[in-house]
């Protein structure tokens, strides 16, 4: 166990009245630490800084979207499928991707590089389809931006 | 709850209630059915997530959950019986319910006593809609060896993890994943280990959580259901005994509210196999050259008159604190008027002095204020004690442990010093525990004169005068304070400690495991046991009586509170039981000692509980009321403590705490599925400690003192006083006080 | 129309995510004001406004701060709902990206005005930029003292549209998974760690410093009576020029998708709207005359909802639109009441035989019963959004799904742009679950 994980939690735990507050935050901390995604040890972690169970932590992590309790690629490239992005050609941009990729939608790249998702509406409908990289908005993205993109992920890693 | 009603009408039937009762509570007193499946008040505020209660209220546009609304002044309320949308909506709700619920009721265990079925027979559709494949999980999995999860059976109602995370506080039981692929999970591959986990299976309101020792053992319509006490800790929770072809197949509550509020702890309700052990005895042995053989009931009871006839009254008798308060009168009777054999080892030391400040468990949960003592987490010595502390404090009562894990860390054996200076006047928390009205004291450890201490500071607080105040005293054994009052009913002739002892009598597996009782054994020339185990007596006995188990007794028993309560036989034993053969041997040797429990109690209560009858106790024992205050022999705070000892002390050295585990003696040992639940090889330290020693949670280590050491596992507690080295009574094998820790 | 811009006024000359700007524009100048009056003027000012709730359903801010319960020995807590996760609403995203300090001075005087000193933001935590953003305005805001006794928490979620239900929002927030509880008791009473809590959208919030600004009598003027004020309306879908929109409320359909969208993209002809985003009833061409309030679009058979504007062309087929509407329902349904997490499952199986033109008549009449079933039963009104889509296309465009039956298949097949979607059905286990629309 790393002692400034469970120090920095402690530090979160006090921004709130009550300490479980703190674990969505503490939880966005483990995953940043282990590559993107919450492995056993990463939830025992939080269990222990938050005085919590591990159950109870994995009971939290698996509700929400955003935590991941598989490994992703280094990259993580989210694809709106949402109503106004389906309507703005969000299909093609995610066939595109997962063409010049080779995986399908929920699937990482053999080499580990990047994980590919669709994904529920992201509030862009309004410069639509909208592509999320590593955390970061791109709108609007149509099919023929996919593969400057893909490229710019092989050639930041 | 207050005084004031309110009234209501629920399907044109008009009722008052107190203001505050739940509308499913009020249409029962109107004799209306809302039927409910996620609704358990026991687990806390309603969740509304099965929506099997949907009813109209006037005024309201949409159905509305009835198990979330309390009764309102002239609320308007329409059950499916008289509103065609509530019968919609419930029959929607059912429909949904089922849509991916399995129709495997003929092989499932809930099949017949299953709420489910139930509701669906009553007010179900005839046929399903549903003609895509239904959700699918794996198979049953085992939640733990004691628990199975069929999860397509489950209708995620969540009581099951309310219990885990609002009743319990374990948070090992969780729901996990969100909308239809919602399930209910521990963490990863680890079992739902809790010493309540238990109580999951009877909260199931389907088939999907099933107790693994009585799967697939009997059907609802070929069972008995016997009531009776359980007798594995001193709190004595009220219990059902299933009976099928002569056995026991499960064990349930029977909730006595202000007792047991209908839970029970693993150890109660999983233990009951014990009975079927290997190596249980069922005919007396007597010793040969080598090792132990059969005899015939004749020739040991000849045998034992004649033992303790030559003894000549230095005898010895070691009682168990889980006998019945019946046994431990007749053998009273029997040795002290039969043979004026008066010494006896007790099995722990007792006190009636909290008779004065009396309360029923259940005002624990109404407390504002609550302040254990002692060294044993509450919940090693009486578990739903425990629980009732949880509830105490998630109603909002303060609850201050002071012990070496507790929210104020202690020091062990510092028990009685604490008690002394919480009596004190400038005692902040004492000033405070004196001005509040309701207050509990809870001794949870050893020492402590079986209650005198805190009876002490119950007195000291004014708490006689308080309704609202008491105190109790959590003793290691479930009937020890019985056991004593019987045995000292039995005879009036005070004790002469017999040197040499030439016959120790060994009642009961408890004083069998003893360590100190063996070693009074090692003194004495012969020994009689009365066991129900042959690993436990194989070594030292000479002549060995089968015992029963409390599953077979018919008896009186007395909790923790002073409440006298009925064991009923609920399987014969596969011996005669011990007031059979108490009653012979009295006739050899002149003591009229009745064979029938229910006799027995009322010779013993006609000396001890004046005019207390088997029927006024009935199924669901009465608490007795409070007893005049009468100061106990005083104690000395230094008995108590056990700093360690000067010469022992070398440095880095720590003490030793020993401590007995709720999973722990002969029952237990001899539960396979019980092993998990067991103490780990482990030995907690505080964190510095640990960090001094360079240990981290995981570490092998080597426990030393002079002599002997032990190899075990670190954890880390960061909840433990320094200076304290926590260990297993049963791991801690022969260590010192004091002792050495260091990486193996 | 200088006067009709309460929330993004400014933005367009100013860098208002800076102090300085702000201060420009006359930023914190309604806060001063609301600390020199009582607090119960700051709370009679916004009820006097009618602020109605920009997160749905419309509730008037004035009247809900009225019923917190009062000497309870607890804390007041005010909580701003920036979950915004409703498809097609992306308003309250602009308003914090691009003014961030309205919000906070809003969420200062509303503190001033209810005797709160602890807010909570809750942002959806897709939205990294703009609490990035927020994040340094507070900090910039502390910096010069302006938040007195108040602490400001900003929390991020952690993608979960339920979070956005208020209850669920509150059990997120204390660290539980966020599935919404019963009601009553209601936030106001027994809310964030059971203490009285307030509980805003961001749009509505942002509000309040132009209405101790203007004063409410000034501010009841703009838009209709029954509805004071602006809402920032957001257009997407088949529409030429998407984007975010401030506007009066009052303001009709076809001003706002013609006048300010530029109509149908491509010259299309239009289908449907979907008037206040994808949880509410459909509207038809014919409808494009109705006033985008409260009162007027529920007279019409819809809700005002978040004002996000889905504009759907004639080549787009209903059945994909409500099976993918439904896949969304069914992935957010928290899974905590019945019909809502079977019946959302049920739907979507349902809507995906109907087509692949797998389906009879019958199913059809089931699908609708399934609908009515669900309706009005589940624990929080995510049931309800599950179920609005599917029973209006359904019954509007029935037609079109009857197109569909005994083995037909899609009409629109080969046309229609939303056809072989994929949609995320699993939130675990890696989101490698995906299904897709055939
Ligand atoms: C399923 C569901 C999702 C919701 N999502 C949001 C949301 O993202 N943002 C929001 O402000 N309100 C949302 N709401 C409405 C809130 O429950 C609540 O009414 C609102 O935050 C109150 O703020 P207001 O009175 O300022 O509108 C949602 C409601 C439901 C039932
Ligand atoms: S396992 Fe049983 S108790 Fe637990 S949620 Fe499912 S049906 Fe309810
Ligand atoms: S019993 Fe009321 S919702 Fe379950």
């Amino acid at each position: 166990m790393s002692t400034p994980f469970y120090n920095r939690v402690q530090k979160l735990r006090k921004q709130y009245p009550q300490s479980r507050s703190a674990v969505l935050p503490a939880l966005r901390l483990a995953q940043e630490e282990h590559g993107g995604w919450l492995p056993s040890e990463a939830l025992r972690e939080v269990a222990d800084a938050l005085d919590e169970t591990p159950a109870y932590v994995v009971s939290i992590a698996s509700f929400y979207d955003m935590l991941n309790l598989e490994p992703v690629g280094r990259h993580l490239v989210e694809v709106c499928t949402n109503l106004s992005c389906a309507l703005a050609g969000a299909q093609s941009v995610l066939d595109g991707f997962a063409g010049e990729l080779g995986v399908r939608p929920g699937g990482t790249t053999e080499d580990g590089v990047v994980t590919l998702r669709a994904i529920e509406c992201a509030g862009g409908c309004g410069h639509a389809p909208v592509v999320i990289v590593d955390g970061a908005y791109r709108e609007p993205v149509q099919a023929k931006d996919v593969s400057a993109i893909v490229e710019e992920l092989r050639a930041f890693d | 709850m207050s005084s004031e009603l309110v009234t209501l009408t629920i399907d044109d039937r008009q009722v008052s209630v107190p203001k505050g009762t739940g509308l499913v509570e009020a249409a029962q007193v109107a004799r209306v059915e809302i039927p409910v499946f996620c609704y358990e008040p026991r687990l806390g505020p309603p969740v509304g997530a099965c929506r099997m209660c949907l009813v109209e209220i006037e005024g309201a546009p949409k159905l509305q959950a009835g198990c979330t609304l309390t009764a309102g002044e002239g609320m308007v309320v329409r059950s499916a019986a008289t509103s065609a949308k509530a019968a919609e909506g419930q029959q929607a709700t059912l429909e949904f319910i089922l849509v991916n619920h399995p129709l495997d009721c003929p092989v499932c265990d809930k099949g017949g006593e299953c709420p489910l079925q139930d509701l669906t027979f009553r007010y179900g559709p005839g046929n399903t809609r549903m003609a895509f494949p239904k959700l699918t999980f794996d198979k049953p999995i085992p939640v733990s060896p004691l628990i199975a999860l069929d999860r397509e059976r489950c209708i995620l109602c969540y009581r099951c993890t309310r219990f885990s995370d609002e009743v319990a506080e374990d948070g090992q039981l969780v729901a996990r994943n969100r909308g239809a692929r919602t399930e209910i999970a521990t963490f990863e591959d680890e079992p739902y280990r809790s010493p309540f986990s238990g109580n999951v299976v009877e909260l199931c309101p389907v088939g999907a959580l099933t107790s693994s020792l009585y799967r697939f053992d009997a059907r609802p319509w070929d069972i008995q259901n016997v009531p009776t006490v359980c007798t594995a800790c001193p709190v004595g929770c009220n219990v059902s005994a299933t009976i099928r072809e002569g056995k026991v197949r499960r064990i349930l509550s029977r909730n006595h509210p202000e007792v047991d509020r209908g839970w029970l702890c693993d150890k109660g309700r999983f233990t009951y196999p014990h009975l079927r052990a290997n190596d249980r005895i069922t005919a007396p042995l007597r010793r040969i050259p080598r090792g132990l053989s059969e005899v015939s009931w004749d020739e040991a009871l000849d045998s034992a008159e004649e033992m303790l006839r030559e003894a000549e009254g230095a005898v010895v008798t070691a009682l168990s604190g889980s006998e019945t308060m019946e046994i431990a009168y007749g053998l009273g009777r029997l040795l002290r008027a039969g043979l004026g054999a008066n010494s006896a080892v007790l099995p722990e030391a007792t006190s009636d002095t909290l008779g004065a400040f009396r309360l029923p468990l259940s005002a624990i949960a109404e407390a504002e204020l609550v302040v254990v003592v002692g060294d044993d987490p509450v919940v090693e010595r009486a578990p739903i004690v425990d629980l009732w502390l949880k509830e105490a404090r998630r109603r909002g009562a303060e609850l201050v442990v002071c012990s070496p894990s507790g929210s104020v860390q202690t020091p062990p054996g510092e028990a009685a010093r604490l008690c002394q200076s919480l009596a004190q006047q400038r005692n902040p928390l004492g000033r405070r525990l004196r001005a509040a009205e309701r207050v509990v004291l809870v001794w949870s450890g050893p020492g402590g004169g079986g209650g005198a201490r805190v009876a002490e500071l119950a007195h000291a607080l004014g708490f006689e005068e308080k309704p609202g105040c008491g105190a109790f005293h959590l003793p290691a054994t479930p009937n020890g304070r019985g056991v004593a009052l019987a045995w000292s009913a039995a005879g009036d002739k005070d004790e002469a400690n017999p040197q040499p002892i030439k016959v120790l009598v060994v009642s009961g597996d408890e004083a069998a495991a003893d360590p100190s009782v063996r070693a009074l054994a090692e003194d004495s020339e012969r020994v009689i046991a009365i066991t129900m185990f042959h690993q436990l007596v194989a070594g030292w006995a000479d002549l060995v009586l089968p015992a029963t188990a409390c599953l077979e007794r018919d008896g009186t028993s007395m909790n923790l509170e002073g409440r006298v309560q009925r064991l009923r036989r609920a399987v014969p034993p596969p011996c005669p039981d011990e007031l059979a053969w108490i009653s012979k041997l009295g006739d050899r040797l002149g003591v009229d000692i009745p064979a029938h429990a229910s006799r027995v109690f009322a010779d013993l209560a006609e000396h001890v509980f004046r005019d207390l009858g088997l029927d006024d106790i009935g199924d669901r024992a009465p608490l007795p009321g409070r007893k005049p205050f009468e100061a106990p022999a005083p104690g000395t705070a230094s008995a108590t403590a056990a700093p360690p000892a000067a010469e022992e002390h070398f440095v880095g050295a720590l003490h030793l705490q020993r401590y007995r585990p709720l999973f722990s003696g002969p029952a237990v040992e001899r539960i396979r599925e019980l092993e998990f639940q067991r103490p780990p090889f482990e030995v907690e330290l505080a964190r510095r400690d640990a960090e001094r020693r360079r240990i981290a949670t995981g570490d092998r280590v080597l426990v030393r003192s002079n002599g002997t050491s032990v190899e075990l596992r670190a954890r880390v507690n960061r909840k433990l006083v320094e200076g304290v080295a926590r260990i297993a009574e049963e791991h801690a094998a022969d260590l010192h006080p004091s002792v050495e820790v260091v990486k193996a | 129309m200088p006067s009709t811009e309460l929330f993004l006024a400014g933005t367009e000359d100013h860098d208002l995510r800076r102090l300085s700007e702000y201060r420009e524009v006359g930023g914190y100048a309604a806060l001063e004001k609301a600390r020199a009056m009582e607090p119960q003027a700051v709370m009679g000012e916004i009820t006097g406004a009618t602020l109605r709730g920009r997160g749905g359903a419309g509730f008037p801010m004035g009247r809900k701060a009225s019923l917190l319960a009062k000497n309870t020995g607890k804390p007041t807590y005010l909580v701003v709902n920036a979950d915004e996760s409703e498809p097609g609403a992306f308003k309250d995203r602009d308003v914090m990206g691009l003014t961030p300090h309205r919000l906070l001075e809003g969420c200062l005087i509303t503190a001033h005005g209810i005797e709160s000193t602890d807010v909570f933001i809750y942002i959806r935590g897709e939205y990294l930029h703009e609490y990035d953003v927020l994040v340094a305005a507070l900090e910039e805001a502390r910096t010069a003292a302006l938040l007195g006794d108040v602490t400001i928490v900003i929390h991020r979620g952690a993608g979960a549209y339920i979070c956005g239900e208020e209850t669920g929002l509150l059990e997120s927030l204390e660290g539980s998974r966020g599935q919404p509880r019963p009601r009553p008791p209601f936030p106001p009473v027994d809310g964030l760690y059971g203490a009285p809590t307030q509980i805003n959208n961001v749009s509505t919030i942002a509000l309040v410093p132009k209405i101790l600004e203007l004063g409410a009598g000034e501010f009841a003027k703009i838009g209709v009576p029954s509805a004071p004020g602006t809402a920032v309306f957001s257009l997407s879908g088949n529409v030429a020029r998407p984007g975010n929109y401030e506007r009066p409320l009052g303001t009709t359909l076809r001003e706002l998708i013609y006048d300010l969208g530029g109509g149908v993209a491509d010259g299309r002809e239009l289908k449907a709207i979907i008037p206040g985003g994808s949880s509410v009833p459909v509207l038809t061409p014919d409808e494009i005359d109705t006033p985008m309030d409260y009162d007027s679009i529920q007279a019409a058979g819809s809700f005002f909802g978040s004002a996000a504007i889905m504009v759907i062309d004639d080549r787009v087929c209903m059945v994909q639109l409500a099976l993918r509407a439904a896949q969304f329902y069914m992935h957010e349904s928290c899974g905590k009441c019945t019909p809502c997490r079977v019946g959302t499952r049920w739907l979507v199986q349902l809507l995906t035989k109907i087509e692949v033109g797998e389906a009879e008549r019958r199913d059809l009449d089931l699908l609708d019963d399934v609908c009515d079933k669900m309706l009005g039963k589940s624990l929080c009104a995510l049931g309800d959004f599950a179920v609005y889509p599917v029973s209006s296309y359904l019954r509007k465009y029935r037609s079109e799904f009857e197109a569909h039956l005994g083995g037909a298949g899609c009409p629109l097949a080969g046309i229609s742009p939303i056809e072989g979607i994929f949609a995320p059905v699993s939130q675990h286990a890696g989101h490698a679950e995906v299904a897709h629309v055939v």
